[in-house]
């Protein structure tokens, strides 16, 4: 059988999710900003309200460093990596009724990486069409031009909500459809898509690298490679050696600062 | 600092307004940016302050007009336009420039805080969090939370005294804080780390961990130098959807010729 059942239980999964990825997508821009909409958090969450928190915590992973640096700055909308993390962590865990092999994983980041685009054509809507509140909000008088104020506001964040809940609406049940072609597939694309899996973490380093820094080889980042590199293979305790990587960039930094 | 009085400023008023700035991007716009959530910040200081009933309208409006600044960060300009407005109120600067205030921090803070909080804090606790859940922590999710609520609570609530205390002297607020240089310090620790997170690969969640059989520190080593590639195609040009969906394609092509 191809197509998924959409029975009582995953439909309630389903709006329950667009519920919960609604609320915790309003941290990304409209209240607070405490980044609990981030991948590590919201995919982990997400994961372990449909059971699956292995699945969250590995797309959780995934996708943190790819999107870390994609910076909200003046008029520019970024690409909503909240979505993606609960889109892809909904679509791994409801559409394999449970734990989500590494394979089904790889192709729910996949399929949330081709919807990156319509995410954030829905998120310069969603911000096109807040220029209308100000108008709202300007028409009060006298007392009640705070209390109009206030709604013309929190209209915005209930607008921000629907578009995130509309948009899981639509994603994931198309995902779980997708990944119920997937599980069909031939056994070299499975493989494919878990080694996809471990190559992400390693783009998001990349990508870290090319924002932090202005050289393909930063001292600092072989320095923190070899300690732990070397150290690791001495001691197998990879705790302490990140916190000597800690350490050894702190020292770092302070003698830059002298060297200047 | 003072306690409630009528007509007067107290902590109490500055904590409500501390709060309503959670939601200062709640109505963010393309045409007015933040103009609505900077409005309903200060709208029950400006009830106290003005009585009369058209001057609060007046004033209300005036503090709809266009604002953009990073979010955190917008609550010294919030304290310093309170103590502007207390002063216009009480007739002791009668001719405070309020807009012109706002005008001229909006930018530089804009700038300054995009820089410390999304270029830096925001890729560190990412980057420790990581580092940690990759070795084996569940707790990462947790951290990261709490190292980057942390500071940005921390700020976010002590700018907002400190800019009206100071009635928004940004050299006075550079001096306390040292945003510069603690970013610079961020991105060097962050670069270290990750060269950590890089080294620790032997390390990583078998999830993550390449299925390739070859000894720990070489492991590590393959895992260093594909990053040093994808980098130098990042300085290139390239976008992380290309990128990712290249992966992808990278993937596919090693899955069929049965490297992996």
């Amino acid at each position: 059988m191809i197509m998924p059942v959409f029975d009582t239980h995953m439909i309630l999964a389903l709006v329950g999710t667009a519920i919960a990825g609604g609320i915790i997508g309003l941290d990304r821009t409209a209240v607070g900003q405490f980044m609990i909409s981030q991948p590590i958090v919201a995919g982990p969450l997400t994961g372990w309200m449909l059971g699956d928190a292995e699945a969250g915590i590995v797309i959780g992973a995934a996708l943190e460093l790819i999107w870390v640096l994609d910076m909200p700055i003046g008029s520019f909308v970024p690409a909503n990596s909240t979505i993606s993390a609960v889109s892809a962590t909904a679509i791994a865990a409801l559409g394999n009724n449970g734990h989500a092999p590494l394979p089904v994983i790889g192709f729910s980041l996949l399929l949330t990486t081709c919807m990156v685009p319509i995410t954030m054509l829905a998120d310069s809507v969603v911000r096109k069409l807040n220029s209308r509140l100000w108008y709202i909000a300007a028409s009060g008088s006298g007392e009640h031009t705070g209390r109009l104020l206030a709604r013309a506001h929190f209209f915005g964040i209930a607008s921000f909500f629907l578009k995130s809940f509309a948009l899981y609406l639509m994603l994931i049940p198309a995902g779980i459809a997708a990944i119920a072609v997937f599980l069909h597939f031939p056994e070299y694309i499975h493989r494919a898509m878990s080694f996809f899996v471990k190559l992400l973490p390693l783009l998001g380093a990349a990508l870290i690298v090319r924002n932090l820094s202005i050289k393909i080889f930063d001292i600092f980042l072989l320095a923190g490679f070899m300690t732990a590199a070397i150290l690791g293979q001495v001691f197998h305790a990879p705790m302490l050696v990140l916190i000597l990587t800690i350490i050894g960039g702190l020292l770092g930094a302070r003698y830059l600062e002298e060297e200047r | 600092m003072k306690k409630n009085v009528e007509g007067e400023i107290g902590t109490g008023d500055l904590i409500v307004v501390f709060l309503r700035a959670l939601l200062i991007q709640a109505s963010w716009s393309f045409e007015r940016m933040q103009s609505l959530g900077f409005a309903y910040a200060l709208e029950p200081v400006l009830k106290k302050l003005y009585p009369d009933r058209a001057e609060y309208e007046s004033r209300l409006k005036l503090h709809m007009d266009y604002f953009n600044t990073q979010p955190y960060l917008a609550s010294f300009i919030l304290g310093a336009t309170i103590r502007l407005e207390q002063d216009r109120a009480s007739g002791r600067n009668a001719a405070a420039d309020v807009q012109g205030l706002k005008a001229a921090l909006m930018s530089p803070l804009g700038a300054l805080g995009d820089s410390f909080f999304w270029g830096a804090l925001k890729p560190l606790s990412a980057i420790v969090a990581m580092a940690l859940l990759m070795t084996g922590s569940l707790w990462a999710p947790l951290v990261f939370l709490i190292i980057y609520n942390s500071w940005h609570l921390g700020i976010r609530i002590a700018v907002l005294f400190r800019g009206y205390a100071s009635g928004g002297n940004a050299v006075e607020l550079l001096n306390w804080y040292r945003f510069t240089r603690v970013a610079k310090r961020m991105k060097v620790v962050s670069l270290s780390v990750l060269g950590g997170f890089l080294g620790v690969l032997p390390f990583w969640r078998p999830e993550f961990k390449p299925t390739l059989n070859i000894p720990g520190m070489l492991l590590a080593l393959a895992g260093l130098a594909f990053t040093l590639v994808l980098i130098a195609i990042l300085q290139k040009g390239s976008s992380p959807v290309k990128l990712m969906l290249g992966l992808a394609v990278f993937c596919l092509v090693l899955a069929y010729a049965g490297v992996i």
